[in-house]
């Protein structure tokens, strides 16, 4: 029987970045706020200290960061007519867990989306016509504009002192950065990160070809940073231990490194920690939340009543906790009602190897999460589409983020896969191959979607979230366009040899390809195709608002956590603003 | 040009055993009483090295393969990582004690692995779907191996030729070693193999750092913000292990969980 | 701001020199003082604080801060005169003579054992309350270095290192501010002399046996 405890404000399922910036935020306005976090506690010191932490087979391998996939994992299957198998182990993407959550071991890659990007459908029917789209493919309006996140994807970036090189200010375009993006109000916080060796091979190649390379913007910092909750960030030693690990610098923006700590001085929040959620509680009438019910680290079950919940988890998580908690009616593929786990979607990476002479020294393990040189010529609707029978893009860039050996030996085409001439093929390429990564958009389709498994149970006894995801088409097609396009950068180069890997189907969990998890509880302006309103609020249940990548219409071409940290600022104004003045439905229909 | 001591730089020479000096510094003294300074200290090859090196062979204790398991181990990773003339390979490196330590341990167990059933085949797309824990694969796996050949040769007996000819088929799949396809266990032997190379030391394999130095890879002491924007440097260095002490004596511990202490 | 000549000019022509740099050591040059009078001859220095250790420190980084109290970007009245009347081969060659120089890690009285305790936590895991990282991040096994760039403290003198902090703490040192500013205003006197009392007595202790 579960423990009743004293009722509070609000509660956030999860404290990650979304639910530290929550926390932080209500509790300053003098609400008690009780953070549920399911993973351990822990901090940079002294959990992320070096050299434990330099450990590629522990946490690159084993992924010991992760969620433990003996309690928790999700099933998988390609399409419908497929039985859905766990994910024994993760390998495709790594879903996250602990304090800080997966922007403890984030890379750091900073990009705003386009201003296209949320209106694309409106966008990519007037430039194309109605027809021109593969029926499948289920791209919506996200009913907020860029201009409205404009202020709040200045805020986030401030947060966590992101060093880059503005490209458009105010319509101003800048030099040295992306002449492309939607305009910003003012200039980054930290200058650009120092230029890599493999960005500056790829920035001549680039710009052979009248391509405007600029830097990657990234949190990994450039400097030493104090943000505006006064916490102060240390510079960036480009270690080579960023994804999959945690920073030991206090140089990567993180929940542990922006915000948490103002968070916990504040009596008013409470973090408990191995505190897994197993539902969101409603009440009779199904349209009212009364808090959560959830069971700590010793097995003991408890409900706590709140006010206001909030779900902010990873986006995969978020999803599976509306299902669970029956917030919201779950998608069916078949007859396209519902909205719960409606528009998965992922990102669409494949990859150049550049192989150079003995000479040319790249000293790959010099290297930041974000410490690159990227275009943008190839992104999103920024190039015509109307010839090529597909839509979307990718960004270009030299990203190398690591040189760490367990997984990074690069051979060229040919080399015997084991033995002697593996070995020396190994030797002579590991410090002379530049790779190149083409990182483009993820089209949601109406066969991609989320819901509850059938047959495979977590260690609490409920049902796995089941994926059914395969790539659509269209984003195979921009996959090798755009990647034949970058092995002419890469060629223009100087490679010596030059080899493009496009992304092909199916999709397979098996082979890692970003966390980038996105959609199934997605924000719009329709409640019969979205499960939120513009201000990430439950349709359904207004108590509930649901925070994260699960908000995403479509994947853009970019990283999701600046978008999703803009949202969360975004979501919490109103929440502030409006929500708390009059508790309700913000969104009228 | 490096700028660097001449010190600083090292390359094995030969490739069996501990790391053995260039000529230049063999006037410095391995005196383990009076440290000598930094650059020179870590090449001391008689210096209580922990991974027990010295010339030659090491046999390894066994806490987890029998003697045929084991032989079978360390003659099939001779072929997949072999020694040459300038590096040592997978045995010189300590892969098959890297290897007998991990089945032994937490992730042989089956740590982080979902192990629910019910169990099936799937597309290759879902990824590993047999009972097995990674200990019990294994030696499943060579147990079916070692039976077949007992009526032949034992792998450890073929020839070099021959042995590559039995690896190869291995790769291709399509035979059933006791429930575990072929294909699979290939795939599952190179990659721990890969992983007893290059992993840290720490863990038992990479002895003297073997992998990292044929590669230049630095190792788990990492700052190189001041060498970043010196595009193309000759960075020779030392590499050093997260087990490394200030002596640069590497302590070895096989066992270590993939999951941060709760 | 680099002072005139080509007394600066990053890197020699030739490669370094380490006989040449013992003569320069032991007997100084027509313009500045051996570095022996106050480093001794091995670079051992001594004791008080005032002259740090140069015993197989990096070549480089021993050139870097040769450079930089050339051209005051790390001012001190006693080494900025020096290193600006070497030329650049002679403070590249006086790098690599000290670099590739040994000479043991005198056994010192040190402070009692809950200090050293102290800057062993700082050394290894640094401090959660304070935003700190550990020593040994950058500097290496228990400061043992990193090469080329980043010192030894394993073995340097413990009131070098108080002293060192200290210069960075006021703003006094200001070379590599972005990484040792932030790191020496966050750790307090107390703090200080335990990081300082670890890393003097970490080459002598006698406990590496296996």
């Amino acid at each position: 029987m579960a423990e009743r405890l004293k009722p509070v404000d609000v509660v956030t399922v999860g404290v990650g970045l979304t639910g530290a910036i929550m926390a932080k935020e209500l509790a300053a306005l003098g609400l008690k706020v009780v953070g549920l976090e399911r993973g351990p506690r822990r901090d940079t010191s002294p959990d992320f200290q070096s050299p434990t932490i330099h450990d590629e087979l522990r946490f690159s391998v084993r992924k010991a960061l992760m969620q433990d996939n003996v309690k928790e994992t999700l099933t998988f299957r390609n399409s419908a007519d497929q039985t859905a198998l766990p994910l024994r182990r993760w390998q495709g993407f790594l879903p996250g867990t602990g304090t800080g959550g997966a922007a403890v071991h984030w890379n750091g890659q900073t990009y705003r989306f386009q201003p296209v990007d949320f209106v694309y459908k409106t966008h990519i029917e007037k430039r194309y016509g109605k027809n021109f789209v593969d029926p499948d493919i289920t791209i919506q309006d996200w009913g907020v504009t860029y201009d409205e996140l404009e202020p709040h994807y200045d805020r986030f970036e401030y947060l966590c002192g992101t060093s880059g090189k503005a490209g458009n200010i105010n319509g101003k375009i800048q030099p040295g950065g992306n002449p492309l993006e939607g305009r910003r109000s003012r200039e980054y916080p930290t200058p650009p990160m120092k230029e890599t060796q493999y960005g500056a091979l790829f920035r001549k190649g680039a710009e052979k070809l009248g391509y405007k390379a600029y830097p990657q913007p990234a949190s990994t910092l450039s400097q030493p940073y104090t943000n505006p909750e006064g916490l102060t960030l240390q510079q960036c030693v480009f270690c080579g231990f960023c994804e999959r690990f945690a920073c030991e610098h206090y140089a990567k923006a993180s929940p542990q490194t922006v915000i948490l700590p103002v968070a916990l001085k504040n009596p008013n929040y409470e973090l408990r920690s191995n505190c897994q959620v197993l539902r969101v509680n409603l009440d009779s009438t199904g349209k009212k939340a009364t808090g959560v019910t959830y069971v700590d680290g010793a097995g003991r079950e408890f409900e706590q009543p709140a006010e206001l919940v909030l779900i902010t988890a990873f986006a995969l998580n978020n999803v599976r906790l509306m299902l669970l908690s029956g917030i919201g009616k779950r998608y069916d593929p078949r007859s396209g009602t519902g909205t719960v786990g409606r528009n998965y979607a992922y990102q669409t990476v494949s990859s150049v190897s550049v192989f150079y002479d003995e000479d040319t020294r790249i000293n790959p393990f010099m290297a930041s999460g974000s410490s690159g040189t990227v275009i943008d010529e190839f992104s999103g609707d920024n190039f015509d589409h109307t010839s090529l029978g597909f839509i979307g893009g990718a960004y270009v860039g030299a990203i190398m983020t690591n040189g760490r050996p367990i997984e990074f030996h690069p051979t060229p085409p040919g080399t015997p896969t084991w033995g002697p001439e593996w070995k020396k093929a190994v030797a002579r390429h590991y410090n002379h191959t530049v790779v190149l990564t083409v990182h483009g958009m993820s089209h949601p389709t109406r066969t991609n979607y989320l819901d509850l498994d059938p047959t495979y149970k977590d260690a609490w006894g409920l049902p796995l979230m089941r994926l059914t995801f395969d790539f659509p088409e269209n984003d195979l097609r921009m996959s090798k366009y755009v990647t034949d396009k970058t092995v002419e950068i890469g060629q223009a180069m100087g490679g010596k040899t030059v080899v493009g890997a496009p992304r092909k189907g199916p999709y397979t969990s098996t082979i890692y390809q970003t966390t980038h998890n996105t959609g199934g509880a997605v924000m719009g302006n329709d409640p019969t195709t979205s499960a939120l309103n513009k201000y990430l609020q439950s349709w359904d249940v207004p108590n509930v608002f649901v925070i994260g990548a699960s908000a995403f219409q479509h994947n853009g071409t970019y990283n999701p956590t600046d978008t999703v940290g803009a949202l969360t600022y975004w979501a919490v104004d109103a929440i502030k603003n409006q929500y708390l003045k009059s508790p309700g439905p913000l969104v009228r229909m | 040009m490096s700028k660097l001591s001449r010190r600083s730089l090292i390359k094995a020479s030969a490739p069996v055993g501990a790391a053995l000096l260039s000529g230049s510094l063999a006037d410095v003294a391995a005196r383990a009483d009076t440290p000598a300074h930094t650059h020179t200290a870590q090449l001391q090859p008689s210096a209580a090295p922990s991974t027990g090196t010295g010339s030659g062979e090491v046999k390894a204790s066994y806490l987890f393969l029998n003697s045929e398991e084991a032989a079978f181990i360390e003659a099939s990773v001779a072929r997949l990582i072999p020694a040459d003339e300038k590096w040592g390979g997978a045995i010189e490196a300590g892969v098959p004690n890297f290897i007998d330590k991990q089945l032994g341990g937490a992730w042989g167990a089956g740590e982080r692995l979902y192990r629910g059933g019910p169990w099936q085949q799937g597309t290759a797309t879902q990824g590993y779907q047999l009972p097995f824990t990674p200990a019990e694969f294994f030696r499943t796996a060579i147990a079916a191996i070692n039976s077949e050949l007992k009526a032949t040769t034992p792998f450890a007996k073929m020839s070099a030729t021959d042995q590559d000819a039995y690896l190869h088929a291995l790769e291709a799949g399509g035979k059933d070693l006791g429930g575990v396809p072929s294909k699979e266990f290939f795939a599952a032997l190179w990659e721990i193999t890969l992983e007893g190379f290059f992993s840290d030391p720490v863990y038992g394999g990479n002895r003297d750092m073997l992998g990292w130095r044929m590669i230049g890879f630095p190792g788990a002491y990492a700052s190189y913000y001041d060498l970043v924007d010196q595009h193309g440097i000759d960075f020779q260095h030392v590499p050093t292990s997260l087990a490394s002490d200030v002596h640069r004596h590497i302590h070895v511990r096989p066992e270590i969980p993939a999951r941060l202490p709760e | 701001m680099l002072a005139a000549g080509s007394a600066m000019a990053q890197g020699a022509a030739r490669p370094a020199d380490p006989k040449r740099g013992a003569v320069i050591a032991a007997q100084g040059t027509a313009t500045v003082p051996a570095c022996a009078q106050c480093h001794a001859f091995s670079g051992a220095s001594d004791s008080s604080g005032a002259f740090p250790r140069l015993t197989g420190q990096p070549a480089p980084y021993l050139a870097e801060q040769m450079r930089d109290f050339a051209s005051s970007k790390r001012d001190s009245a006693v080494m900025s005169p020096i290193a600006k009347g070497l030329s650049a081969s002679d403070l590249e060659d006086v790098s690599a003579y000290f670099a590739a120089a040994s000479g043991p890690f005198p056994l010192l009285a040190g402070p009692d054992a809950a200090i050293i305790k102290k800057g062993e936590t700082l050394a290894r895991e640094g401090d959660p309350a304070k935003g700190l990282q550990g020593c040994n991040n950058c500097h290496g096994p228990d400061g043992a270095g990193f090469p080329p760039r980043i010192p030894y403290l394993a073995g340097q003198y413990a009131e070098y290192i108080k002293l060192s902090l200290t210069m960075w703490k006021s703003g006094y040192r200001k070379n590599s501010p972005n990484v040792m500013k932030p790191v020496a205003d966050r750790l307090d006197d107390q703090d200080i002399a335990a990081v300082a009392a670890f890393y003097q007595q970490i080459r002598n202790s006698t406990d590496t046996a296996q």
